[in-house]
């Protein structure tokens, strides 16, 4: 059965090629619009790895994974950040906030699967 | 030429002036930036799409010829020929996939050049309002204070604005970003 990925930006365009990119490894991608709509789908399905965004209307990537953290079914499903920042002081408050990783902007396709591959299988 | 009295109206006209030509070329500015994004975001969607046909297109190419391979004998020649085409598009995709992301990082830029100018107008408005405030029947030391706090204001504004535009968007490597995992 295909691993399901939830995939939060709030760029349509970044998450068609994030959703691309992943489903042609074969994964299943569960789409949000912001860091509540990916709450809001966290809660209605359980997804083993959650790919977020940081700048987002609403709610924030940060404020999502503390959010999904305080829930009992996501302590350790893995989340990584795929945003534009990079800052070394962003990065600390991901990891602190419960990220187990940190993607910058853009991404390569061969090497977002491999590091999807690599945190899930 | 001593000036006996302090050119007040003239001061305060100028001050209006500033803000009203700024605000003014801001306001197109602003626009100008709300069409880039609307272009910017037209452009994206359409080849966003055509990309997704052309892979459709292609995949579905790709599993004829697949078929006319497994019943045919081809030259080996030829087999490498389409062995080395789907690698190159393959790379090509990967690529595309890539470009395809710009549009996100320059919206983000604009989106926060957009707020600046929203700002400055701001700081200018505020520049007009306190010249207006200055009265010429004050002392000379009374208006020279009042300049002060002006320029205190507005110091203190554009410092507020800048705190709170922070640089989210900062790529210099056009391929890919870094990858940390924790």
């Amino acid at each position: 059965m295909a691993k399901t990925i939830l995939a939060v930006d709030d760029s349509g365009s970044l998450r068609q090629m994030v959703a691309f990119s992943l489903k042609a490894a074969g994964y299943d991608v569960v789409q949000a619009v912001d860091g509540q709509d990916g709450l809001d789908k966290a809660k209605e399905k359980t997804v083993d790895l959650v790919l977020t965004d940081q700048n987002m209307p609403i709610m924030d990537g940060l404020t999502l994974i503390k959010n999904l953290r305080g829930l009992g079914s996501y302590q350790k499903v893995p989340i990584l950040m795929l945003t534009t920042e990079s800052s070394d002081e962003m990065k600390a408050k991901g990891k602190a906030a419960g990220a187990n990783g940190w993607l910058v902007k853009p991404f390569d396709p061969k090497r977002l699967i491999e590091v999807v591959q690599k945190v899930i299988g | 030429m001593e000036m006996k009295t302090l050119p007040i109206t003239e001061l305060r006209s100028l001050l209006a002036a500033v803000s009203d030509h700024g605000k003014q070329h801001l306001v197109e500015v602003e626009a100008d930036l709300l069409q880039t994004t609307f272009l910017l975001s037209e452009a994206i969607e359409k080849l966003g799409a055509s990309f997704m046909a052309v892979h459709e297109a292609v995949t579905e190419q790709q599993q004829v010829i697949n078929a006319l391979m497994e019943q045919h004998k081809f030259d080996p020649i030829e087999t490498k020929k389409l062995e080395d085409f789907k690698q190159k598009i393959g790379n090509e995709v990967n690529a595309a996939v890539t470009g395809l992301q710009f549009q996100d990082l320059t919206s983000q830029l604009i989106t926060r050049t957009i707020k600046r100018v929203n700002g400055l107008k701001d700081l200018l408005h505020e520049l007009e309002t306190h010249g207006n405030e200055i009265d010429p029947s004050h002392e000379h030391a009374a208006i020279a204070k009042f300049l002060e706090e002006i320029s205190h204001s507005l110091h203190a504004g554009s410092h507020a604005l800048s705190g709170g535009l922070r640089r989210s968007v900062d790529q210099h490597d056009m391929v890919t970003g870094d990858i940390e995992l924790f």
